[in-house]
């Protein structure tokens, strides 16, 4: 018994240490995107006749933090009423393991595709300082480079619209699909700045969006970016342990014990399971599997395909 | 005699209350991370402090009583358009050292006429007791008291005077008035 908590809390420093390195590395990468941003931002600016694009080319480097945060009101007026919010979660829960397969995606193919988003980038910008070097008047490859931007612009808010829904709705599946693009919803241009800069926190992953949105997983970025504030209770994702208030690491975020969807870290599922085993959610007992350590199998029926990072670790599912 | 989780938990406070029980250490046989323990109830009050104040919910209102993070002073003020109308009511929570796993210690310090509090101030509600769940907190709590308030469970009353007289919504609000004393001290 000692000896697993002791366990759990260096996997715990672990993890947290890992999360922060990420972290290092993502601003990095980062940094680097917003210097080529404000390279573009100025060729274009040399080219003076795109300045409808160079906001979006450089988002804003303050970092103007929301005041106001849509915040969920949950009305507990019933005192038999646990968590309206199990009722939505439970309804998608047909999606939701989206969330935990894109969370998995995203650590693991998140350094590809941003790499090659970055290239990509840096294959725009290369056409841009050709012009200015070459032919200052090659109205053709300004135009090119324009349109390449109004794609990115126009794939940037349909992710948006997708973040302002409501946060237990998991949208489909198209909004990882690269195709967007070119079904790009003129409509939802007009909520861009609203929709990500508020995330201060988070933010940074946004930035970079205007390269490498159509292969990152958007569905974390929205999650992630969408629940820091908002009453944990409410949401089908959130950020941090709704128990212990502790962030999630992506093996929690992937973690879902109970039907109703109910999320909570490795921890606290662990101390609950060591009393009185039910789920805080709906207060359902956690399905018995004795070997409780990470114990997934209880996940495996409803959503199969989220495992792929469980499977390793249980080999009953 | 009570095997009592609260009873537990008083005795395993390690330091952080400004009283340090004597720790009977055989009563729980999980001597296991009890500083870590104590660190995440410190996180989770700390960041539910926060929340409650930022969320700013009318009519109810909740702060630590001195130093120590475990113990509350919370106030609700009665709803509109109940008979409790204009009353601000004290409670004290006292939360403990395993928190959001057990529920905390809620009592009315402000006398209060209702069919489920008894004349200590103890509430009878689920959510306090078996309904209790750890995903619950501060705030949800204080707003479950604020609506039993008006939506008494006359089922099982604490105090069947007030039950018996609920019916009577004009006697009763004179009875709310005439029990009614604004806290005075603490």
């Amino acid at each position: 018994m000692h000896d697993s908590k002791a366990n759990d809390s260096s996997v715990s420093a672990n993890a947290r240490d890992f999360a922060k390195k990420r972290r290092v590395n993502r601003s990095a990468k980062l940094k680097q995107c917003k210097l080529d941003a404000r390279r573009e931002q100025w060729l274009s600016q040399v080219k003076g006749n795109s300045c409808k694009v160079t906001p979006m080319a450089s988002p804003p480097t303050s970092s103007s933090p929301p005041v106001s945060m849509p915040r969920p009101q949950s009305c507990l007026h019933d005192s038999d009423m646990v968590f309206p919010a199990h009722i939505p979660i439970s309804n998608s829960s047909g999606n939701t393991p989206k969330v935990g397969c894109c969370l998995n995606n995203s650590v693991s193919r998140g350094g590809s595709t941003r790499s090659c988003s970055l290239s990509a980038s840096d294959g725009e910008e290369e056409g841009g300082r050709g012009e200015d070097n070459v032919a200052l008047d090659d109205w053709e490859a300004v135009a090119d480079a324009l349109s390449a931007y109004k794609v990115n612009d126009g794939c940037h808010p349909s992710h948006d619209t997708g973040g302002t829904f409501v946060e237990s709705h998991v949208p489909p599946a198209p909004v990882n699909d690269p195709c967007v693009q070119s079904t790009m919803k003129p409509e939802a241009t007009r909520t861009i700045p609203r929709a990500w800069r508020p995330d201060d926190v988070f933010r940074p992953q946004s930035l970079p969006n205007l390269y490498k949105h159509q292969s990152f997983p958007t569905n974390m970025e929205r999650h992630f970016g969408a629940k820091v504030w908002s009453h944990p209770v409410i949401l089908s994702a959130p950020s941090s342990c709704p128990i212990c208030y502790e962030d999630l690491d992506p093996t929690d975020s992937s973690f879902l014990p109970c039907d109703c969807g109910f999320r909570l870290c490795l921890f606290c599922h662990k101390r609950i399971l060591e009393a009185d085993c039910r789920c805080p959610g709906c207060r359902k007992q956690y399905s018995p599997v004795e070997g409780e350590k990470m114990d997934m199998s209880g996940v495996a029926p409803l959503i199969p395909f989220q495992l792929s990072r469980s499977c390793s670790m249980s080999s009953r599912s | 005699m009570p095997q009592r989780e609260n009873q537990d938990v008083q005795d395993n406070i390690p330091g952080i209350a400004p009283t340090p029980l004597p720790q009977s250490a055989a009563k729980q046989p999980l001597p296991v991370a009890k500083a870590v323990d104590a660190q995440s109830v410190l996180k989770r009050l700390q960041s539910e402090l926060m929340a409650l104040m930022m969320s700013g919910d009318p009519g109810i209102s909740a702060f630590p009583e001195g130093d120590n993070i475990f113990c509350w002073k919370g106030t609700i003020t009665g709803s509109k358009d109940t008979v409790y109308e204009g009353m601000v009511y004290k409670l004290s929570l006292s939360f403990p050292n395993d928190y959001p796993f057990k529920p905390p210690k809620v009592k009315f310090e402000t006398s209060c006429f209702h069919p489920n509090v008894d004349v200590y101030g103890n509430i009878c509600l689920d959510i306090l007791q078996d309904k209790w769940s750890s995903a619950y907190d501060v705030r949800t709590i204080l707003l479950s008291i604020q609506s039993l308030l008006g939506e008494p469970n006359n089922d099982s009353p604490l105090n069947t005077q007030a039950a018996a007289l609920w019916s009577n919504q004009e006697e009763y609000r004179k009875m709310v008035e005439k029990l009614y004393k604004p806290a005075q001290q603490s």
